[in-house]
């Protein structure tokens, strides 16, 4: 077991105020809520942030901490407390720990145990752990990455969450749960599934939980994902956008010929009906022209713009700047 | 550790998908004036805008979304009126990063080019 340094997981001294810890702790909460950060290990963080500040806010329980904290950790960083340790403050709950106490360390377990009896909560979040009714199990909510292929065709998933359930013993423990999940063809960034009774067991003969589960698209390469809409941009030549051109692009899973227009401009948008995402109102996948220029021209070729600079000397492309 | 591998097929579009206002308190584990005031503030919306709010049905959007502002109110304090400018502001900060990634997106081809 790891000793966890609290002052430095809120960033305060060992003497800072009741005030400045409050205030180190609300700010920190901000940054890596996992509902508001986009760092990768928010959640830990915001879950090692709360453990601090449930430690560090309560007199008593940080004088405990204090005082092992003198104790100190093992050369190799790892701790044990000392033969005998008994917590006197216990664990009580309190502020937002009320809800994701179960989710604490081990070292926190070790220190100030005997907080995750059923029973012991009447916090919002476990609401269902009551051995003495029949309740209903706490649903489970879970993210999903998928790549474009995957959502377009459907695919076979596994997902692994943690459910809460209360064993033998009265004690709520967490139990890592793996599902295969069928994912049909055409879920959307953001869209939510759920599965029912695929959460936490129910308490003497109550409902399971459900299981939703968040999908989230990874980015793709080549496509843009707008709801059910593909955006794809396509290079097309300037001889194709001025003369028009059938022109090959990709669609996910295969490739289709595309009739550009005479005359187009670098932006302009085509719509590949219903070539989106699947569902009952497909998507359709639009295409973005863009107008390249080769790398290196012929003599012939620089013959031939010299020739069209020529006739089109009308033209210009700049007339907006008013130049 | 105990593990279970089960083959579940999801459905979509499920017409029972769809939460009454009783439902979505005892998923949210909220009080139903907590959803009123939310729906009165524009944080959720039924999928049907009657007035009579037993006839409410709510979708699973309206439970994530009421699911995220209660961690919100609970573990940063805001009170409703800032919960309902959070959650907005953090939709609109969503639509933007993924405006300004296909915007680099499309950044990065005129560059290669």
């Amino acid at each position: 077991m790891d000793f966890k340094d609290y002052y430095a997981v809120l960033g305060v001294s060992e003497s800072a105020s009741p005030e400045e810890i409050k205030k180190a702790y609300r700010k920190l909460a901000r940054k890596y809520h996992p509902d508001v950060s986009k760092e990768e290990d928010a959640d830990a963080k915001f879950k090692d942030v709360g453990e601090a500040y449930e430690v560090l806010k309560d007199p008593e329980k940080r004088a405990e901490y204090d005082q092992l904290r003198k104790y100190g950790a093992r050369g190799d960083g790892s701790f044990e407390p000392p033969p005998g340790w008994q917590s006197a403050s216990g664990f009580g709950g309190g502020g937002y720990t009320e809800a994701d106490a179960s989710q604490f360390s081990d070292f926190f377990e070790e220190i100030f145990g005997g907080g995750r009896r059923a029973g012991g909560f009447s916090g919002a979040g476990f609401g269902g752990f009551r051995q003495d009714t029949r309740s209903r199990g706490e649903d489970v909510h879970a993210r999903l990455a998928l790549f474009l292929e995957e959502a377009y065709h459907g695919c076979e998933k596994q997902v692994q969450f943690t459910v809460h359930e209360v064993d033998d013993h009265g004690r709520i423990v967490a139990r890592p749960k793996t599902l295969k999940v069928k994912i049909p063809a055409g879920m959307r960034d953001g869209q939510h599934i759920r599965l029912k009774g695929q959460g936490a067991p129910g308490i003497g003969g109550g409902d399971n939980g459900d299981l939703f589960i968040e999908v989230e698209l990874a980015p793709h390469p080549m496509f843009t994902v707008e709801g059910r809409d593909l955006l794809l941009t396509v290079p097309i030549a300037p001889w194709e956008a001025a003369l028009g051109a059938s022109v090959t692009v990709p669609v996910v899973g295969g490739k289709v010929n595309l009739k550009v227009p005479k005359g187009s401009n670098s932006g302009r948008k085509l719509r590949l009906k219903g070539k989106g995402l699947p569902g009952k109102h497909p998507g359709d996948q639009i295409v973005v022209l863009q107008v390249v220029m080769p790398e290196q021209h012929s003599e012939e070729a620089e013959k031939l713009y010299q020739q069209l600079a020529e006739a089109e000397q009308h033209f210009n492309p700049r007339s907006k700047l008013h130049v | 550790m105990t593990t279970r591998d089960t083959i579940i097929t999801v459905e979509l579009d499920d017409p029972a998908g769809t939460f009454t206002l009783r439902e979505i308190c005892e998923r949210g584990e909220c009080h139903a004036e907590f959803v009123i005031k939310l729906v009165s503030y524009g944080v959720i919306s039924p999928v049907n805008d009657t007035p009579d709010t037993g006839d409410w049905a709510f979708d699973l959007q309206a439970l994530a979304r009421l699911r995220k502002a209660q961690r919100l109110q609970r573990d940063l304090k805001i009170n409703l009126p800032g919960l309902a400018m959070s959650l907005d502001l953090l939709d609109e900060v969503r639509d933007m990063r993924r405006e300004v990634d296909r915007l680099n997106r499309l950044l990065a081809h005129f560059i290669a080019d």
